[in-house]
């Protein structure tokens, strides 16, 4: 009769402590990646050191790029596309020009009145043709009664940050693609480049970049908007 | 109906108030009578009118509970089958379906779509009618126990005096349907699976119907709507606070009830690492999605009794407060109880047979009996239910619960070695 109590009890009693157990679990955080979804570097969460020198993506700074096609030719598995316009002679995208950044983050472009090189930080700069103007609100407003025609402003020395002159561009990419399904991580494109703009992703994002299409997996580098297509067209309704 | 009719048509109709009508059988049938008495019979020929069957508004009325029922039901397991994965997800820390809708919460729906789909394979060798009868009994037989119990005080199918009695009886039939289904498919492993499972519902509908048994003594009626009247007073009036007998039992009631619908640790008819999966092996389509429909509904129907039987049914935790009472408190409660199996489900191992039937025989039914007794003696020296009574029985289950934990330590400490069986 002991022994048939004790083995109630001890049933009953191993059957809650495997129910503490398993409760635990129920409100413990869930291990499931939603895999295509979300990454382990976007949750921040079991990410592991890749080692330096890892040959992930090629990724390319479309700014540093002069369009040699040196990566184009030597690639075994031809995945770079390269496509460049040179301008014919005296024809240019733009004019030589001026950006002024503004310490509130907008940007002016348009060109200085007198020598740009001399320009120090006391004086004020007047902008003469401006073009585009990406910005902000205020700087709109600022400019909007001084008239379309004359596109005139001067901003005072402590307003600008700095000064950028743009070179008229003769020469410029159409494309820079690279498609990823066919590359084989020779490394081999990043190592003739001459301004090393052609670089492997040693993160994460560059070792994992999963794509449900495999048109997805042609990432182009081109970056028109550096053109400032926008800016040009303003340019030419000026005119 | 019409009762329904005029509240919505009412300025004072308040959304929060009734948001579960009060559906009243009788009044439909009065309502559809009159709808012919009144409406139909007059436009009618005479030699017609004269001997049209006024009856036939009752019957279309039940025709169209019916297929309320019928059409409103299978939405229950639809649920359950997807809050069983969420849970069971959760338990072993992943999410579960998240795929089909938002958070996956469309996912048996498109389970039964492709269910809907499959080839219909009937065993050539096996006993066809038998083979094509068996779904629809145990499909029957699960969703007919729902006609007899009282889901809020107004939604309940039919209140018959018997209706305990009668849930009982319904849940035996399925373990016909089960052999049937074994039986026909010509396949040893949905023989094996068919004849456990009889062995293993014959052997705990015992100490299941002598758990009922001591709620029938206390409350002396087998009307599921007496049961729950008598539990009408709060909290400390339901049956399983009533005596310390009552406590017992509904535990038994509850494991009996698990062991009753084939869930793990209790699922050997349908073990899937030993005998395929049981009696519905050779089930394919929308044959095998009743089985699994059925097995959802039955437990949902287990719980809504023992919550009837012991939890108060639809009553409130205080009274007179509407607490954890009426339609939402009764599917909160049996909600809760199902998630009780959930969480039983992901904690045990599956139980041997010898195990299965050491459970049952000898430990539960003399328990049962040992309740029974103790529950007669209760109703002697305690005829009514009283305040006193209702103290002393919750003082009883609190200092026994107490000393229970306060002896654990004791026996966890000599922790006796696993000895051979």
């Amino acid at each position: 009769m002991d022994k048939y109590i004790r083995n109630i009890y001890r049933g009953v009693y191993t059957v809650l402590v495997g129910m503490r157990v398993t409760i635990r679990q129920f409100f413990e955080p869930n291990v499931t990646h939603q895999y295509p979804y979300e990454h382990d570097y976007e949750k921040k969460r079991n990410v592991r050191e890749i080692p330096k020198g890892y040959r992930g993506q090629l990724y390319n700074r479309i700014e540093d790029c002069i369009g040699c096609k040196k990566c184009e030719m030597i690639c075994p598995v031809d995945c770079i596309t390269i496509t460049g316009t040179k301008l014919p002679r005296g024809e240019q995208l733009w004019d030589s020009m001026n950006v002024v950044h503004l310490k509130d983050g907008t940007e002016v472009i348009g060109i200085i009145e007198g020598d740009d090189k001399k320009i120090k930080s006391e004086d004020s700069i007047t902008l003469t043709n401006i073009t585009s103007r990406l910005g902000s609100q205020e700087v709109i407003d600022r400019l909007e009664p001084s008239g379309a025609e004359s596109r005139t402003a001067t901003f005072s020395g402590d307003e600008v940050s700095r000064v950028v002159t743009r070179n008229p561009v003769v020469f410029y990419l159409d494309q820079f693609d690279i498609d990823m399904s066919l590359c084989m991580y020779c490394g081999l494109c990043t190592e003739v480049c001459p301004t090393e703009c052609l670089v492997m992703k040693d993160s994460l994002e560059g070792i994992e970049y999963s794509k449900f299409d495999r048109s997805d997996l042609i990432f182009n580098f081109d970056k028109q908007e550096m053109y400032s297509k926008g800016g040009t067209e303003d340019v030419e309704a000026a005119d | 109906m019409s009762d329904f009719r005029a509240m919505l048509a009412s300025p004072h109709f308040n959304v929060s108030e009734s948001f579960f009508p009060n559906i009243n059988l009788q009044d439909g049938l009065n309502w559809a009578e009159e709808f012919i008495q009144n409406v139909v019979l007059p436009r009618l020929p005479e030699a017609v009118a004269s001997h049209f069957p006024v009856e036939l508004g009752t019957v279309l009325v039940m025709f169209a509970c019916a297929g309320i029922f019928v059409g409103v039901f299978p939405l229950l397991p639809l649920v359950l089958v997807l809050a069983e994965r969420k849970v069971s997800a959760r338990f072993q820390n992943r999410t579960g379906p998240m795929r089909v809708g938002p958070w996956g919460v469309l996912q048996t729906l498109a389970d039964g779509v492709k269910l809907l789909f499959k080839e219909d394979y009937i065993p050539p060798q096996g006993d066809r009618f038998l083979f094509l009868l068996a779904p629809y009994v145990i499909f029957a037989c699960s969703f007919a126990v729902f006609a007899a119990i009282p889901f809020s005080q107004s939604i309940l199918v039919s209140d018959f005096n018997i209706g305990i009695f009668y849930i009982m009886a319904i849940s035996s039939v399925i373990v016909m349907g089960v052999i049937m289904a074994g039986w026909s498919s010509n396949s040893k492993w949905s023989l094996l699976g068919s004849l456990r499972s009889a062995a293993q519902i014959v052997s705990y509908e015992i100490p299941l119907g002598l758990s009922i048994l001591t709620i029938v003594m206390l409350v002396e009626s087998l009307s599921m709507s007496e049961i729950v009247a008598s539990q009408s007073n709060g909290i400390f009036s339901w049956l399983i606070f009533r005596t310390p007998f009552t406590f017992i039992a509904f535990f038994i009631f509850f494991i009996s009830s698990i062991a009753e619908v084939n869930r793990t640790p209790f699922d050997l008819p349908e073990a899937e690492s030993e005998i395929v999966a049981g009696f519905h092996t050779e089930y394919s389509g929308m044959r095998f999605a009743l089985f699994f429909i059925a097995e959802y509904a039955n437990m949902f129907a287990v719980s809504a009794i023992a919550v009837t039987l012991f939890l108060g049914g639809w009553e409130g935790v205080l009274p007179g407060y509407d607490i954890l009472g009426g339609f939402p408190g009764f599917v909160i409660k049996s909600l809760g109880l199902v998630f009780l199996m959930m969480w039983l489900r992901w904690t045990l191992p599956r139980l041997r047979v010898d195990q299965l039937m050491n459970l049952c025989w000898k430990y539960f039914i003399p328990i049962a009996f040992f309740n029974i007794l103790g529950t007669g003696i209760w109703g002697l020296i305690f005829p009514e239910d009283t305040l006193i009574s209702t103290s002393i029985s919750c003082a009883i289950i609190y200092i026994g619960l107490i000393a229970a934990y306060k002896v654990a330590g004791r026996t966890l400490a000599q922790r006796p070695a696993p000895q051979p069986s």
